[in-house]
């Protein structure tokens, strides 16, 4: 029965290989009809729901934990790795969300890429990824889970640069891939750490946790942080953060699905993970917090002053998950997941909104020439707006609730300076959000005359879907002093070791007011500013938020010219003039030795038997000396 | 038990094949392909028959009172005869094309090919000296016949002819080691031999020595190791190409199959004897191999010259055999089938593209291919690389095993050597992927077109030597490399059985 999880993720990656043995066939043989990819590709995320919800009811039994060994995988020292699963709350949690999320995503995408030539190409990478995310989540392991994260980094890197004619498309592939590679060096580093000196009864997290508390602090705080650098490149926090803007190349549902709702989430989910590793480091915790505040801040600073529609939402996407890092960092875990869990709603919702009004503007992306969609698309007006509400924290949307519990508690853990960051950035977020909506859907525009592309209904279902969600789901965390059980909160207890907080009833209701106040000033500002834009006058953005703080240009000057100068060196003196003369002369010298050699080949059999008949006498008579 | 029959049942499989196909060849009716698929019937069930007991240590005297104790069934007998089965079986499939293409095969030529691998599984199975030059014998001469198969062609006769004098003179030396053994020792079978050691000072075993010795010699010359290589070169250039590869990977092989009994079983107290010698032959066979191999402007040469760098590798690991005997002796067997693997590979894809265009020769003919061919073009590459002992070819495994074998048993410097002539081998065997790939095609018009079987078990070849490579790392339920070394180890540990 516990075999069961690990269809979760073979089913996906079945039907991956399936799809992109079906596309090879279909580009070099006969052309496979799109009806069978779009079938196979949306069944195999609804295959794996389905599986998640049936142990989901199983988890409501005696059993909470579920493990599966498929095989001993690697022997390192005695010490066997296998390839085993875990099914425990907070895997299943991440199951079920990121299924449905990417159940939709895939509905949707099918709708969006039906015209795309690439199309079983797409769905093979989608599924592909969605099997890579899996095995991340439900690894016993870290290695296996590295196996995951390596998969979900690769198919990112394979859909930015989907429309891989376009060079700049290769280049942010490549700028996300090698970004994501910095913060593996930083996991491996992390993950070979806990191998040496937790990993001698096994490496599994079981094992690990056991094991832990007896590895001196300090190992631990360099385990953490090198893990923590991995998480950095995955969930695009300072200084890892930038492919992800650059990462927007990719169609549009990729960023829905990948650098939204689900990868860049793993690195949260792997400091969640590793909360036994975390509890007993608190410092480093708190370095985590910071770096989250501060990139949640820096984001969002950034984001105001973009005209891409897809950066805005990227930026807004690196703000948000700097939230969920103050809360893990806090030892908040289900806050940080809590945060997960409406975020991939909510910004799967702005992200799908937003590839739809590109594509029914015929794949315009620059918010200042879009303008006046409020009549000409209702619909999107209404989803956009619920979403806009959610992630600007306004109750009862979904963001209100993860965001409050967030701040509530860096508050109510005296770290006010974290919870300034969290303030102001709400602030901020409000701003730019809906700085984009009032261009967008109330803008006078430009061009009165545009007709929209019609959108087929796979795309607005699910974005109808995601729009209930985006209202609800805020409702299964509700907390306590609203009336609600916070059944998020009791769902992974194991992973909220908070002590209880010290803040009565009326701070945190006074809390919850400054939080809607903040966003509602920042909405305010935009309102201001933005309401009755004229978007026929030419909106140019400059300052240093415009032009990214120059953290790109920064880097360029830093880290990648000399690293250019230095391969350069390599390449043109320390190869060509020292190894390859070494290499080219001592290979002449052995040709020649080669030469001479042969001639002991002289092809004359008499002169063989003579070397025979001479080795042999060499033989025997070192042996009659050796015998005397 | 099962009935003595049983175990020399493949024996006679294979030995009643050859002497049917014999009996067929009067008859024109009979087509090479014909013959081609009887011969592998028989193999086939031969083979089968190995594996009725395969996991089980058994060592048995099949009909002890008719042979006395001149053949035994046991698993190392098993493992090696399988090895050599499914080297002849390549062989064949791979061939097929080759010997109908070619002028000058008929029904007689895979009488002959079953009478060679008849000795040479006899040649594993025997127990007793006498026998083995026997076994010897019965494999050499149909080697000499079918290397000089083809009468018209000049090259093919002046092969068979010189290796017929060598290897008699080789056979000589064997008889006379013989001798010597038997008049030191009062026998010739194997496990009294080593008896007699035991029992015995040293003082008295002298001629014992110099009788192996003599033996040693004729080792040497079967397998082309210094000073004892030249004909290999001539030889092997002069055959057609699916006897190279038979020769190359099968028969030694079945060579080192007995010379590791021989060893293992009766020499283990006075092998350190040749250490010494066998270090300088070793360092020479490395060192001629690689400045041979280097030269060459023939593939088909270089791979007969870089066989006898793969010869002084095997040599390492045999000269650990006195300190680490399970993991040395191991993975020479194992290493025999990584070789077997690769330079079956090799020379039957050689053997396939020169069957259809007879141009391609040099490295310089090679230019482009792999933008005419390009899948056999990948697989020719796969063989290199194995051949190279580069990772995920089950060449490096086979490397990996025979230097830590060395390591383990304190000849660190003959390791390094090892690897300092992987790294000249490199060279030649790359050489020929750089051509391949990334030199534009100087004749386009020259291209084999596909057909036959032989493309496909190539390609399973290539499959098998990845599969060799990464395979247990991928899916352990699949029998992969530790199942092949499992076997071997576990044919050693039958050699122990009283």
């Amino acid at each position: 029965m516990n075999s069961l999880i690990v269809f979760i993720i073979l089913i996906p990656l079945l039907s991956a290989s399936v799809l992109g043995l079906s596309y090879m066939y279909s580009i070099k043989i006969q052309k496979v009809p799109r009806v069978f990819f779009t079938a196979i590709a949306v069944s195999a995320p609804l295959a794996s729901l389905l599986l998640g919800v049936f142990f989901f009811f199983k988890m409501q039994g005696e059993t909470k934990v579920f493990y599966y060994r498929a095989y001993k995988w690697l022997s390192i020292d005695g010490r066997d790795i296998d390839m085993a699963f875990m099914l425990d709350a907070l895997s299943l949690f991440m199951v079920l969300f990121i299924t449905f999320v990417g159940w939709l995503i895939h509905i949707y995408a099918s709708g969006y890429m039906r015209d795309d030539d690439g199309y079983g190409k797409f769905f093979f990478y989608f599924n592909l990824f969605l099997a890579s995310m899996l095995l991340l989540i439900l690894a016993d392991g870290p290695l296996i889970m590295f196996i995951g994260w390596e998969g979900v980094g690769l198919c990112s890197y394979l859909l930015i640069s989907f429309y891989f004619e376009d060079e700049g498309n290769l280049k942010a592939g490549n700028k996300a891939f090698i970004a994501n590679r910095v913060g593996d060096f930083g996991f491996i580093v992390g993950m070979s750490i806990l191998f040496f000196y937790a990993g001698t009864y096994g490496f599994d997290y079981v094992h690990l946790a056991q094991e832990i508390p007896k590895v001196p602090t300090d190992i631990l705080s360099y385990a953490g942080i090198a893990l923590f650098v991995g998480a950095m490149g995955k969930s695009a926090q300072i200084p890892l953060f930038v492919w992800l803007p650059d990462a927007m190349a990719g169609p549009t549902p990729v960023s829905a699905l990948i650098h939204a709702a689900t990868m860049v989430t793993a690195g949260v989910y792997m400091v969640a993970r590793f909360h036994f590793l975390y509890d007993l480091v608190p410092h480093v915790g708190l370095y985590i917090a910071y770096v989250g505040a501060v990139s949640s801040l820096f984001a969002a600073l950034i984001a105001c002053w973009q005209k891409d529609i897809k950066k805005i939402l990227a930026y807004s996407t690196m703000s948000q998950l700097g939230y969920m890092f103050i809360a893990v960092g806090l030892g908040a875990y289900s806050s940080g997941l809590f945060h997960v869990f409406t975020h991939a709603f909510f910004k799967a919702l702005l992200f799908m909104g937003a590839g739809a009004i590109i594509i029914a503007l015929h794949h315009e992306q620059d918010i200042f020439k879009m303008g006046g969609m409020r009549h000409k698309a209702p619909m999107l007006f209404f989803v956009m707006l619920i979403a806009t509400l959610a992630i600007c924290g306004i109750p009862p949307f979904a963001g209100f609730f993860s965001k409050d519990e967030i701040l509530l508690q860096a508050f109510a853990k005296q770290e006010y300076l974290l919870w300034l960051f969290g303030v102001l950035t709400a602030v901020l977020t409000a701003y730019y959000m809906f700085r984009l909506f009032f261009i967008v859907f109330y803008g006078s525009h430009v061009n009165t005359e545009r007709v929209l592309h019609p959108l087929h209904k796979s795309i607005t279902y699910p974005l109808i879907v995601l729009a209930v969600g985006s209202i609800f789901v805020g409702f299964l965390g509700l907390p306590q002093v609203l009336g609600g059980d916070n059944l998020i909160g009791q769902w992974l207890h194991d992973f909220a070791q908070v002590k209880p907080l010290h803040v009565g009833h009326t701070t945190e209701f006074m809390l919850m007011g400054l939080n809607v106040l903040a966003a509602c000033v920042g909405i305010f500002i935009a309102y201001k500013k933005f309401f009755t834009c004229d978007l026929s006058i030419e909106h140019t953005m400059r300052g240093w938020a415009a032009d990214k703080f120059y953290v790109d240009e920064l880097y360029e000057k830093i880290f990648i010219q000399p690293y250019k100068i230095l391969s350069q060196f390599i390449g043109n003196v320390l190869d060509l003039k020292i190894i390859d003369a070494v290499v080219m002369n001592s290979s002449l010298g052995f040709i020649k030795v080669g030469r001479f050699v042969s001639r002991m080949q002289s092809a004359n059999t008499n002169f063989y038997a003579l070397m025979m008949i001479g080795g042999l006498s060499v033989l025997c008579t070192y042996f009659l000396i050796v015998l005397e | 038990m099962y009935p003595d029959f049983l175990y020399i049942a493949p024996l006679v499989f294979v030995g009643f094949g050859g002497i049917l196909l014999m009996l067929l060849s009067p008859f024109k009716q009979i087509t090479i392909r014909m013959a081609a698929f009887i011969a592998l019937f028989f193999m086939l069930c031969a083979t089968g028959l190995y594996f009725y007991n395969i996991s089980e240590l058994y060592s048995y005297y099949p009909y002890a009172q008719t042979f006395g104790s001149m053949i035994v069934a046991d698993n190392y007998s098993a493992y090696f005869s399988t090895i050599l089965l499914a080297g002849a079986i390549f062989t064949i499939l791979i061939g097929v094309h080759y010997f109908e293409k070619n002028r000058g095969f008929t029904t007689e030529f895979f009488s002959l090919f079953l009478f060679s691998l008849f000795g040479m599984m006899l040649l594993v199975h025997a127990t007793e000296l006498i026998t083995v030059l026997i076994a010897l014998e019965i494999a050499s001469l149909s080697l000499y016949v079918m290397i000089g198969f083809q009468k018209h062609l000049d090259k093919r006769m002046e092969a068979s002819f010189r290796y017929l004098v060598l290897g008699s003179i080789s056979g000589a030396f064997f008889l006379l080691g013989t001798a010597f053994i038997y008049a030191n020792t009062q026998t010739t079978k194997i496990s009294q031999i080593g008896i007699f050691i035991q029992n015995n000072p040293q003082s008295d075993v002298m001629l014992l020595i110099m009788g192996v010795c003599f033996i040693f010699i004729t080792f040497l010359f079967k397998i082309a190791a210094f000073p004892l290589q030249n004909w290999a070169i001539d030889v092997y250039d002069g055959a057609p190409y699916p006897v190279t590869a038979f020769m190359a990977g099968t028969f030694k092989a079945a060579i080192f199959g007995f010379i590791l009994r021989f060893v293992l079983v009766d020499l283990e107290l006075i092998i350190d004897f040749w250490d010494n010698i066998l270090y300088v032959v070793i360092l020479l066979t490395l060192l001629y191999g690689s400045f041979l191999a280097i030269i060459q402007q023939s593939l088909k040469r270089m791979l007969a010259a870089s066989s006898i760098v793969h010869t002084g590798y095997l040599l390492i690991a045999f000269i650990s055999i006195d300190i680490t005997g399970k993991s040395a002796a191991s993975s020479i067997i194992f290493y025999l089938v990584a070789y077997f693997l690769s330079s079956m590979g090799a020379f039957g894809l050689l053997s396939y593209i020169s069957s259809d265009d007879k141009v391609r020769i040099t490295y310089e003919d090679f230019r482009g291919f792999a933008h005419i061919r390009p899948y056999m073009a990948a697989m020719m590459s796969v063989f290199m690389l194995s051949l190279a002992g580069i990772p995920s070819t089950i060449g490096f495994i086979g490397k990996f095993y025979i230097f830590v074998a060395a390591i383990e048993s304190g000849y660190t410097l003959l390791a390094v050597f090892g690897i300092l002539a992987t790294f000249v081998s490199i060279y030649y065997y790359f050489r020929l992927i750089a051509i391949m790939y990334f030199y534009p095609s100087a004749k386009m018009q020259d291209v084999p077109t596909l057909h036959g079987m032989a493309p496909y078990f190539i390609g399973i070849i290539s499959l098998i030597i990845i599969w060799g490579g990464i395979g247990n790392t991928l899916i352990t339920y699949f029998p992969g490399v530790d199942f092949l070394m499992d076997m071997a180890r576990l044919a050693y540990d039958s050699l122990q059985v009283k």
